[in-house]
């Protein structure tokens, strides 16, 4: 299996919550196939720009997490059209 | 009317302000276009792609109020504006801008491969180069040694990254033009008179090369 890039592992992890309609932050973790230190590089990542948001100690997709999964293709087009 | 108005509308620019403009607006709607991918992403190299068309834009700018400056003050050549500090400020401020937006084009290619050494190297490099431009007064063959170097960076990093491209794309070649033609726009300002035959033929292949990359942004951006 190819080696996922950044931006692929976000959208993953966002489509996890997504799918869930909210999620605990251990399952996100299993399910995101990311060892735990990576896993938390991520998520501090994700929630600094506010992808995702934690109430009462579980994790649920915000408006700008929804549209990065709606974007995420014209992202990785732009990206290679440009080879940026 | 003041004399200095009537010779700064009688001498072409208004063609110079319709051509400055379309290529600024493009820039800026590059610019703009690609912010909410770059905000959702901050991939390195939407963020220098990015960059590039606004300094692109600012240099532009720039070029347009030199050139109107040029003619409303009657001065041939912008080295006669220097010992005014305002209009070595303005110089200074160009040649940066340019300097800096072909960087930065070149580096949205190359970010990755050049991640060790960043953007600050080639800020200072911009800096210098600008202040090569302001203090060494030699005239055209320290302007033409300028363009020369920037033109010798250009040409190896683009046929670098056209050796190691993904896949067959024609953009290698859209780069090149468009930072061969603004060397040349920035020639025109430095060198009066030095592309006067071919002026209207390079205003017309800057403006193509703007247009293609405004066009493909606008259709690969939403």
């Amino acid at each position: 299996m190819a080696k996922r890039g950044k931006l692929e592992i976000i959208r993953d992890i966002l489509k996890i919550v997504q799918e869930n309609h909210s999620i605990k932050p251990t399952p996100l973790l299993r399910r995101s196939n990311l060892s735990s230190s990576r896993f938390k590089e991520y998520f501090a990542e994700i929630t600094e720009k506010k992808f995702l948001k934690k109430i009462d100690g579980k994790i649920f997709l915000t408006e700008k997490g929804a549209k990065f999964i709606e974007k995420y293709k014209t992202i990785l087009n732009f990206i290679d059209e440009f080879e940026l | 009317m003041p004399p200095q108005l009537a010779r700064v509308l009688t001498t072409g620019i208004g063609i110079e302000l319709i051509y400055s403009f379309v290529i600024i607006v493009a820039s800026l709607m590059v610019y703009y276009g690609t912010r909410e991918l770059y905000e959702l992403s901050s991939h390195k190299g939407i963020k220098y792609f990015r960059q590039a068309f606004l300094f692109f834009a600012i240099a532009y700018s720039i070029r347009f109020f030199i050139k109107f400056i040029l003619v409303y003050a009657n001065k041939r050549q912008i080295i006669h504006l220097i010992p005014n500090p305002v209009g070595a400020i303005i110089l200074f401020i160009f040649i940066y801008a340019s300097a800096m937006a072909i960087f930065s084009l070149v580096y949205s290619l190359k970010w990755k491969k050049w991640r060790s050494f960043g953007m600050t190297v080639l800020h200072i490099l911009a800096g210098v180069i600008a202040l090569i431009a302001v203090f060494v007064q030699e005239g055209p063959i320290v302007y033409l040694l300028l363009n020369f170097v920037l033109f010798g960076f250009i040409i190896y990093s683009v046929s670098v990254a056209y050796k190691n491209r993904k896949k067959k794309n024609t953009w290698y070649l859209i780069y090149l033009l468009l930072s061969v033609f603004w060397l040349l726009n920035i020639v025109d300002i430095l060198i009066p008179d030095f592309i006067q035959p071919f002026q209207f033929f390079i205003y017309l292949a800057s403006l193509g090369a703007f247009l293609i990359v405004f066009y493909k942004v606008l259709r690969k951006s939403n």
